[in-house]
């Protein structure tokens, strides 16, 4: 129940209009039940043939102005009650968003992204209607259920008493049916979920199918778990296609037993015919809030279970967080220092890092170059704190980078990572963040140390094109090099890229080392590479080999030394020749 | 630029469709005519019932509950009260007699029956009326019993629609659906390069299942809303026609209003839709960029735009809530001003023209039956608009007939391809992916059967292109392709692939257990071969340690085996296969050197007495091969033996040197 202190502060805020909301839908509901009874007093003045058209007049206005009073009082229930229940959903989901980019990589990287999208949209929609529809199905409930009982306890006590036999049946069963429901519901959309599973794989693995004509398979598989489909779904309308006629039986069994038991008392003249009559009226109104109740209970449950879930996301607390004793040194430092730095990502595996040690001076630069998974990139990724180090310790200047507050220390820095990530608006935009203060002159500028210019020249839009999702709209070195530009114009004093050129052809890949180059000397920078004329300019180059270094000094030196480095640079210099001999 | 257009033809689909779609989808429909058939006469029988419902209440208020005036038999010495209403009771029957002496003042006799004024009933002792009644007591039963009969026949009908219904729905579906997927899957590799793997599932699984709604809403709309408002507006035109033209009056009124509210709820729906795919991008890219977002300090910035469109998303659903604040009182007022009309209009027919008081009741309740199906076809047009955007864009993918260049065997026939691959050869082939980038030019090369081909080179230098255009999922642009001397075009592209076995670099492995990957569909292996493959691949150690062996599940993306175990396992999928040529696009290059070993072990194993084609990153594997050829900028610059080229001393020995 702690969960619902998320919500509470809606209602505080939202409570005069909750209650004038709840008022309004009471209104609305005593005037639903006396329209019967103005069908009533006609009937029976008919029965009797003692009314003249002016008093059927009289009726017949009533009629209508009841119909205008319900009319305007709906309209003000319905926006203030739902309109709440929206007020809490875009709450809500401000407060998970926000949360959730306070969160630190390692929770991504152990949560599926799929998993938190359904808490944002489809939780988030429990709650909404928990809140909304819950509060105007109980208000219903309780004022048409008791008030419709009134009446027809009131025209007749024992034929209501009767009469209200099955409606217990219409409560039960609706909860029954309701809980059934999402839980077959929920297997319609596991087996939805194996279909499309199925189907990726059909499409994902395209050439392998194609190469083995394994079409007829892929189409046999799909059709197996189309007709799993099928027949959860043909399970769940077992459940939802009785539902709503079963609750029509039951409502109808009481108009049954108000045409035998009502029409033998309206017979032996117990009961007048407009008794009779705003009888049959109020079992219609009364069907509702019987349904309602049922269902109140399980969207209330619903709503719970999901206001519980989205909760747990804002209990998750940041790994790396600004510790309470963060300084904000307004440090000058002349060097990033490592001192045996460790890491591994959980305690179960083998550390990807061990026993690193270097140190970086200020506006020197620092290659980084390495076989596959020796830890490049983790490297990297622990000097702007995305991991913190697991042993040993970063010092930036005399600090240690965990005792600064993680804007202090991310101010300093620009981050080009390897699979750039761009967001859906214009080029512009993922250049500057929408930072105003840029001038055209810095962003033409940035753009042209990242090889950009001519890029931008063929966009119809030029600066102003939008990228669309992911930045589908670019290749990847035209990626790459938005990111680096990205880099360049946030002007910060250490620069970290993490294999910069690796998507793009070799003439623009020295174009852009020319400019990486120009920057060497006035920043800071680390760069990590594949293609090791990139990092040649170094101040210092380190290679990695399974989570240590195993060799280190600049380019010369290396190159002397014959080892990795050098073999793979002569490797890589042939490769790169104009016509390969 | 293509990637472009194809990013963008998503948004243009909102425009209007025409009746070809329909008449697309009606083929669909044949397989299922009887179940169809089936759900069509059920929901009319359920309609007839739900409008007889109503009439039964009538019949008994009119017949048994209040008897008819009896203004024709008045007595004249009634004075006062030009009108009232009398009961008519048999006196020959003694008991009834017996009651009528007793209260010989109430009664007005006429020959064999008796008069007694209605209000005057509650003179009488309650065992009395309900002696004189008793054929209407009796009456009544029988209509209650014929009620209970006709609402258990309704629930069953009701039950029984909705499945059939269902079940038809869903066939149609799943019919489609594999249909699709069939085409889908007979379309070129270039489709797919085009096409995110997203969004063709999406049209798979979202956009049929949309179809499904459309199916079921149009039925339900055709034959039961539609089918229910002509039965309302005939029943109460045999009620009392008059009283139904002056009720239909408000009709335009309600009809348009239904209208409005459909067309406005739609438009605030798309919105809200809209939003909400902006709400779930902005979150997908929140956590797909959240690195980016940390490290360049973007958080406020990026909060208060998600604000600021959760915000939008807010106000859109406010708009929603005002659009059916408004629209639903309205309806409803219409309604009440129908029963307003009724009771006036109505009302009055009772008193002067003896129109009797269980029409007036019934004729009320079928007035409110008569909104219910007109909100119904208000919401099902939203649902209908959704489908139909669904088969317009399903019908987009249906009708792309990039299909690769399958013979049907009968044009090619002739030619065909002889029982084994023996020789390829290349001649003058050029491709290139996007026009102007060209990725291989004039190709030429020949490679003897049972040979061993290594491709070398830098990458981008077309290695893995050459290996595609073997497999035909590329077309050359120029030159040709021969196997065994005939042009790989005349080759049904199936046999041709059915003795091809390719290795790629990456082992796609489907869900399911390790047999079935191995064993690929080809039910004629038995487990004795099964396991000679397994030993021959080297994949008996790993089976070994897995809980269930070789039918063990593979988890999706296959994360229970590491990369280099998968490896194994697609190299036994290729010998499972038992193929004449075998293609290895650089499948060792991400394994570590233990496993690397049993690999190349495993591989060589695999190509003995096959004619294979290697792409090598390693030159150690090229090594292994017969002959090896140097690809470099789009062509092959160097070919020999090992020895031979060593002795070249070109960009081969080049490379050896370096990677000594």
């Amino acid at each position: 129940m702690k969960s619902l202190q998320l919500i509470k502060p809606y209602f505080l805020e939202k409570r005069f209009i909750i209650f004038s909301g709840v008022l309004c839908l009471t209104i609305v509901d005593f005037l639903q039940l006396f329209i019967p009874r103005v069908i009533k007093w006609a009937v029976d003045d008919l029965t009797a043939l003692q009314v003249d058209p002016n008093g059927l007049l009289r009726y017949a206005l009533y009629i209508v102005i009841i119909a205008v009073m319900m009319g305007l009082f709906r309209y003000v229930w319905r926006r203030c009650l739902i309109g709440t229940s929206r007020r809490v959903e875009e709450g809500l989901r401000n407060q998970l968003f926000g949360h959730i980019q306070t969160l630190s990589a390692s929770y991504f990287d152990t949560t599926k992204t799929g998993e938190l999208m359904a808490h944002a949209t489809n939780d988030i929609q429990h709650v909404r209607m928990a809140t909304g529809m819950g509060m105007v199905a109980l208000t219903d409930a309780v004022v048409l259920g008791i008030a419709a009982i009134g009446f027809m306890a009131y025209i007749n006590t024992t034929l209501t008493l009767f009469v209200l036999i099955p409606m217990p049946l219409i409560v039960f069963s609706a909860r029954f049916f309701t809980r059934k429901m999402h839980r077959l519901y929920q297997d319609v959309q596991a087996s939805f979920a194996d279909m499309t599973e199925v189907a990726r794989e059909g499409f994902a693995g395209i050439r392998i199918i194609k190469a083995y004509t394994r079409e007829k398979d892929e189409t046999a598989r799909l059709e197996t778990a189309s007709r799993e489909y099928v027949n959860r779904n043909l399970g769940l309308v077992r459940i939802t296609g009785s539902f709503f006629p079963m609750m029509m039986l039951f409502s109808n069994m009481s108009l049954a037993i108000v045409l035998y038991l009502g029409g033998r008392q309206t017979i032996s003249a117990t009961i007048s015919t407009g008794d009779f009559v705003a009888f049959i009226s109020y079992l219609g109104i009364l069907t509702w809030p019987m349904m309602a109740m049922g269902w109140v209970v399980n969207l209330i449950q619903r709503g719970t279970a999901s206001l519980d879930r989205i909760n747990r996301i804002l209990e998750t607390q940041p790994e790396t967080d600004d510790r309470t004793d963060a300084l904000s040194p307004d440090v000058a430092w002349k060097s990033l220092d490592l001192y045996d730095v460790s890491f591994s990502y959980d305690s179960l595996t083998p550390p990807v890092l061990e026993g690193i040690t270097l140190s970086i001076k200020q506006d020197q630069t620092l290659g980084i170059v390495g076989p596959p998974g020796s830890g490049k990139t983790t490297l990297l990724q622990l000097i702007p704190r995305i991991y913190d180090v697991s042993g040993g310790a970063i010092l930036l200047g005399s600090v240690d980078i965990r005792h600064m507050k993680l804007s202090d220390l991310r101010s300093r820095i620009a981050f080009v990572s390897q699979e750039p990530f761009l967001f859906a608006g214009t080029i512009r935009d993922n250049i500057t963040f929408r930072n105003r203060e840029i001038t055209d002159g810095e962003l033409a500028k940035a753009i042209d140390d990242a090889q950009l210019t001519e890029t931008m020249a063929s966009f119809p839009h030029g600066y102003e094109t939008i990228v669309g999702e992911k930045g589908i709209i670019l290749s990847g070195g035209q990626k790459q090099r938005i990111a680096l530009a990205r880099a360049i114009v946030q002007d910060k004093p250490i620069v970290i890229l993490d294999d910069p050129v690796s998507q793009v052809d070799s003439e623009t890949g020295s174009a852009l080392i020319r400019s990486m180059k120009s920057l060497a000397g006035l920043r800071t920078i680390i760069i990590v590479s594949h293609r090791l004329s990139a990092v040649q300019f170094a101040d210092m180059i380190i290679v990695l080999d399974g989570g240590r270094i195993i060799e280190s000094g600049p380019h010369e030196q290396l190159m002397a030394a014959g080892g990795y480095y050098a073999q793979t640079f002569r490797l890589q210099a042939l490769e790169e020749e104009p016509n390969g001999n | 630029m293509a990637t472009n257009a194809a990013y963008f033809e998503e948004e243009k689909l909102d425009r209007s469709y025409d009746l070809r779609l329909l008449k697309w989808l009606y083929p669909l429909t044949k397989p299922y005519r009887i179940p169809l058939l089936c759900s069509i006469i059920l929901v009319i029988l359920i309609t007839m019932l739900d409008l007889a419902l109503p009439y039964i209440t009538k019949v008994a208020i009119d017949r048994y509950i209040v008897p008819k005036m009896e203004t024709t038999i008045l007595p004249t010495d009634t004075v006062g009260d030009s009108k009232a209403r009398y009961l008519k009771v048999d006196i020959t029957e003694s008991q009834t007699a017996d009651i009528v002496r007793r209260y010989a003042p109430l009664f007005t006799r006429e020959g064999s029956y008796a008069l007694i004024r209605f209000d005057d009933l509650t003179h009488l002792d309650k065992k009395d009326i309900l002696a004189l009644r008793k054929g209407d007591l009796a009456g009544v039963s029988v209509i209650t019993l014929l009620f209970l009969a006709l609402i258990g026949a309704n629930f069953i009908f009701n039950f029984g629609q909705v499945m059939i219904m269902e079940y038809t729905g869903q066939m149609i579906m799943h019919d489609l659906r594999i249909r699709l997927f069939d085409h889908i899957q007979g379309l070129t590799v270039a489709f797919f390069t085009r096409h995110p793997v997203g969004r063709l599932v999406t049209r798979v699984t979202n956009d049929t299942q949309n179809m499904h709604e459309f199916v079921t809403s149009f039925i339900a709309v055709i034959f039961k809303d539609i089918f229910l408002l002509a039965g309302i507006t005939i029943v109460l035109i045999t009620i009392n026609w008059r009283l139904t033209v002056i009720t239909f009056t408000i009709l335009p009124l309600v009809v348009y209003a239904v209208i409005h509210l459909s067309v406005k709820a739609r438009d605030v729906y798309r919105i809200l839709r809209v939003k909400i795919a902006d709400i779930n991008t902005s979150f997908s890219e929140t956590i797909g960029g959240i690195k980016v977002i940390q490290l360049f300090r973007q958080e406020r910035e990026n909060y208060r735009r998600f604000e600021r469109l959760n915000h939008e998303y807010y106000q859109a659903g406010m708009r929603q809530i005002h659009v059916y604040a408004v629209f639903m009182p309205i309806i409803e007022l219409l309604g009440a001003s129908a029963t307003a009309l009724v009771i006036f209009y109505g009302g009055g027919r009772v008193l002067t023209e003896g129109m009797s008081l269980g029409a007036l009741v019934a004729f009320i309740a079928y007035m409110r039956m008569f909104f219910r199906p007109l909100r119904d076809i208000a919401e099902k047009y939203n649902i209908m608009q959704n489908a139909l955007a669904s088969a317009e864009r399903i019908y987009q993918i249906i009708n792309n007939r990039e299909y690769e260049h399958r013979t049907d065997g009968k044009a090619y026939e002739k030619p065909g391809l002889p029982e084994r691959i023996e020789d390829i050869i290349m001649e003058d082939v050029s491709f290139s992916y996007v026009a102007g980038e060209t990725v291989l030019s004039k190709v030429s090369l020949h490679i003897r059967p049972g040979e061993t081909v290594a491709l070398v080179g830098p990458t981008g230098s077309g290695k893995t292109t050459l290996i595609n255009l073997l497999t035909r999922f590329y077309e050359p642009q120029a030159g040709r392709i021969l196997i065994n001397g005939h042009d790989i075009r005349t080759i049904d592209i199936d046999r041709l692939r059915s003795k091809i076995a390719l290795v790629t670099q990456d082992p796609f492995l489907f869900s399911g257990t390790i047999r079935d990957n191995i064993v690929n569909g080809s039910k004629h292996i038995s487990d004795e071969e099964l396991d000679r493959i397994i030993i021959a691949s080297h994949c008996r150690s790993l089976i070994d340690k897995l809980p269930k062996g070789v039918d063990t599940e593979l988890a999706e993306g296959g994360s229970s085996v590491s990369s280099g175990e998968r490896q194994l396992i697609s190299i036994a999928r290729a010998f499972a296969r038992d193929p004449d040529l075998i293609l290895l696009d650089e499948a060792t290059s991400y394994i570590d050197s233990e496993t690397e070993q049993k690999v190349q072990v495993a591989l060589s194993n695999l190509m003995k007495d096959r004619t294979s084609i290697i792409v090598a990153h390693r030159l150690s594997t090229a090594r292994m091969a017969h002959r090896i050829f140097v690809l470099n900028r789009h062509r092959i610059i160097e070919a020999g033996t090992h020895r031979e080229l060593m002795a070249q001393k070109g960009f081969y020995f080049r490379l050896h040197q370096l990677q000594q």
